[in-house]
């Protein structure tokens, strides 16, 4: 068994840790890349949305190097990812490739036995003792939530950095350099390490940057092709960014939905606006924009892919949160274009409206 | 003194000159026809051949081609167009509030408050709204875009035509035609219809309040005002540079970033007589494997556009 999986951000991190602690081999499919979109393209139905099409993408280029199965999460809410799996299991058979695909699902939809069952596949793949899989299961979350918790950080504090690109680079090579460890510890160490050098990078505490709330659609926000590599461009522009969709808050989320804790805060500043869940991260859209704006950002771009219907909802209402709020949010829509220079030149404008708005208001104290 | 500003957009390039009181010294207006290097030459050698013995104090670029068009006049600022119509409009009039622009391939809504920009939006996939649309009509019609407007003002009633698309647009253009009505009336339904799709898509949910300023190409357009000034119901006013209005922008920014700076690094107009090549090839540093152009002046090299990580163009962090 070959193990492979889709790109989401640095989800394949993580992947690479925990199938290093396993034993089981593995394939990371190249960085998603222009080609992975045009295999996507060409086999996936036309009218589908973005996310899906890279994956099969994905898919393409790892079987390339001798994958023969496809972890992927599932999702039976009310959104076209719910039918993801299975409408990609027909595709691959369709297109003569006999992939075993491992479906990871609540246990709330497909019972907690199944679950186990599936998970069983994957492991069961491993010569590893009990414990000996626990462990890298448990190193694997560290990771996911070190990475998620460096990059969040990089990203934050760009705004105040001293010398131009010193995070971003920071960021890079970190990134660059868990991938050529070995084994779960040494990535662990390596990212402990790196966490506490983003507190010593020099900062300078009175600049007043620009922060932007990245918000929308969870996949488009996190694979950085599909967006363009928004945050990085914010990056070089000097300005502050903050995403609260991550693949470690994805998990928690999971976690803690059954009871209903999860992301309380969240749900209660989208009340005023969209009091229920409308499927897809629709309302932790609306939710963080609010928040977004009662912690001080100057503004929030919402990125969805086109056609997503529970993000086509936030979009219309959001404009009511920008006029209440006097809060400016852009909406970007993203498919398969990959000409930048419509899209560089909303952003770089939607910059300098918050500088210009930012500037004006301090000339009037 | 003069100030430089270029900018390089899909349909056309416009290079303005003005002088430090904001006066248009000279403007020039050239078709980009897909090759922005040429059009940047010719444009510069123009300006050049006009003006003997100016000095230029600072540049600025604006534009979808602004990167390339920084790259070869050395611009002291690169600036996206909305900012640059904004400022432009802003130094014709404090008190402009909404700026409604239609270009060859896009078109934008700008929103203004006290002299600061509060929203913006552009065209998204469909290119129904734009001046590229208009020209294709008219090539269909055989009517010179020119006089386009003054058929429309013709008409004494419009036809109404399905504005949502181009190709449909072009489609139930035909049928009515077929039907028998005359081309004014046809053209004024056209008019009507851009005028209806781009507030129902760019415009959609924005406040339009006077004044507004119409800028662009399409501003050239009476038809077209006309068609904006019946669906809003207020004067719409054209500013007299209205298709400059970029390239203006472009320049009294540059003048700003120049004030500051000190020094212009603006490359002079020898470059007319330079040799300017662009090749292109595929990084293969990692799987993104970009795209890179490389520009030659003569035998130096002055610029690599398109590679994400910086690793040519010598961007900030790796």
């Amino acid at each position: 068994m070959k193990v492979t999986f889709p790109h989401m951000g640095n989800i394949y991190i993580a992947a690479k840790a925990l199938m290093d602690g396993l034993g089981v081999e593995y394939v990371i499919p190249p960085f998603t890349n222009k080609a992975a979109l045009e295999i996507g393209s060409l086999h996936s139905p036309e009218e589908i949305c973005l996310p899906f099409k890279i994956m099969i993408g994905n898919y393409m280029q790892a079987i390339e190097q001798g994958a023969d199965t496809v972890i992927l999460t599932g999702s039976c809410g009310p959104c076209r990812f719910g039918e993801y799996c299975e409408m990609q299991m027909n595709l691959m058979k369709r297109l003569g490739h006999n992939l075993d695909f491992i479906v990871l699902d609540v246990p709330l939809d497909i019972g907690a036995k199944e679950l186990l069952n599936r998970i069983g596949k994957v492991s069961g793949a491993s010569t590893k003792t009990k414990a000996q899989k626990l462990k890298a299961a448990v190193d694997a979350f560290k990771v996911m939530h070190l990475i998620d918790d460096i990059e969040a950080k990089a990203r934050f504090l760009t705004g105040y950095e001293a010398t131009k690109g010193a995070f971003k680079r920071l960021l890079n090579s970190c990134k660059a350099e868990a991938m050529n460890c070995k084994t779960p510890e040494e990535m662990l160490k390596l990212l402990y390490d790196y966490r506490s050098r983003l507190d010593k990078v020099k900062t300078d505490k009175n600049k007043k940057p620009i922060k932007i709330a990245i918000i929308g659609e969870i996949y488009t926000i996190i694979e950085p092709f599909s967006n363009l590599y928004i945050e990085d461009k914010l990056m070089d522009y000097g300005v502050s960014t903050k995403k609260t969709l991550t693949p470690s808050w994805w998990y928690k989320n999971l976690v803690l939905s059954p009871l209903k804790l999860n992301q309380l805060e969240i749900k209660r500043k989208a009340r005023d606006y969209l009091p229920l869940g409308i499927g897809g991260h629709a309302r932790e859209c609306i939710g963080e924009a609010v928040l977004a704006h009662d912690e001080g950002f100057d503004g929030a771009i919402q990125i969805f892919p086109m056609g997503c219907m529970p993000e086509i909802v936030s979009k219309a209402i959001l404009p009511k949160i920008s006029r209440e709020k006097d809060f400016p949010i852009m909406t970007l829509v993203v498919d398969e274009m990959t000409g930048e220079a419509g899209y560089v030149t909303r952003i770089e404008a939607f910059v300098d409206l918050l500088e210009r708005r930012k500037n004006n208001v301090l000339s009037g104290c | 003194m003069y100030y430089l500003g270029v900018d390089v957009g899909s349909v056309s390039t416009d290079l303005a000159l003005i002088d430090k009181d904001m006066n248009l010294i000279d403007s020039l207006y050239l078709r980009t026809k897909g090759r922005p290097i040429n059009a940047i030459q010719e444009g510069l050698k123009l300006l050049k051949d006009k003006n003997s013995n100016m000095e230029i104090a600072a540049a600025g670029t604006t534009g979808s081609g602004r990167h390339i068009a920084s790259t070869i006049i050395g611009a002291d600022i690169i600036k996206n167009e909305i900012t640059a119509h904004a400022v432009a409009a802003l130094e014709i009039d404090r008190d402009v509030k909404t700026i409604l622009e239609i270009g060859g391939q896009d078109s934008k809504i700008i929103i203004l408050r006290n002299g600061v920009v509060t929203d913006f939006a552009m065209n998204t996939v469909c290119a129904a709204g734009t001046g590229s649309f208009l020209d294709r009509q008219a090539e269909r019609l055989e009517i010179p875009i020119e006089e386009f407007g003054d058929y429309a003002l013709k008409a004494n009633t419009s036809v109404r035509i399905a504005g949502r698309c181009a190709v449909f647009a072009e489609s139930d253009m035909i049928h009515k035609q077929q039907l028998g009505y005359n081309d004014s009336e046809i053209i004024r339904g056209l008019c009507e219809a851009m005028v209806r799709n781009y507030l129902n898509n760019v415009g959609k949910g924005k406040e339009i309040v006077p004044k507004v300023f119409f800028q662009g190409g399409v501003a050239a357009n009476k038809g077209i005002k006309a068609a904006f000034e019946n669906a809003l119901g207020f004067e719409v006013i054209v500013p007299k540079n209205h298709g400059m209005m970029g390239a203006i922008g472009a320049a009294i920014i540059a003048r700003d970033a120049v004030a500051k700076t000190g020094r212009t690094k603006f490359k002079g107009f020898d470059l007319t007589d330079s040799k300017l090549v662009s090749t292109s090839f595929e990084c293969d540093g990692c799987s993104n494997k970009c795209e890179v152009v490389r520009i030659n002046e003569n035998e130096n090299i002055i610029g690599y556009l398109g590679d994400r990580c910086g690793k040519w163009s010598n961007k900030i962090a790796i």
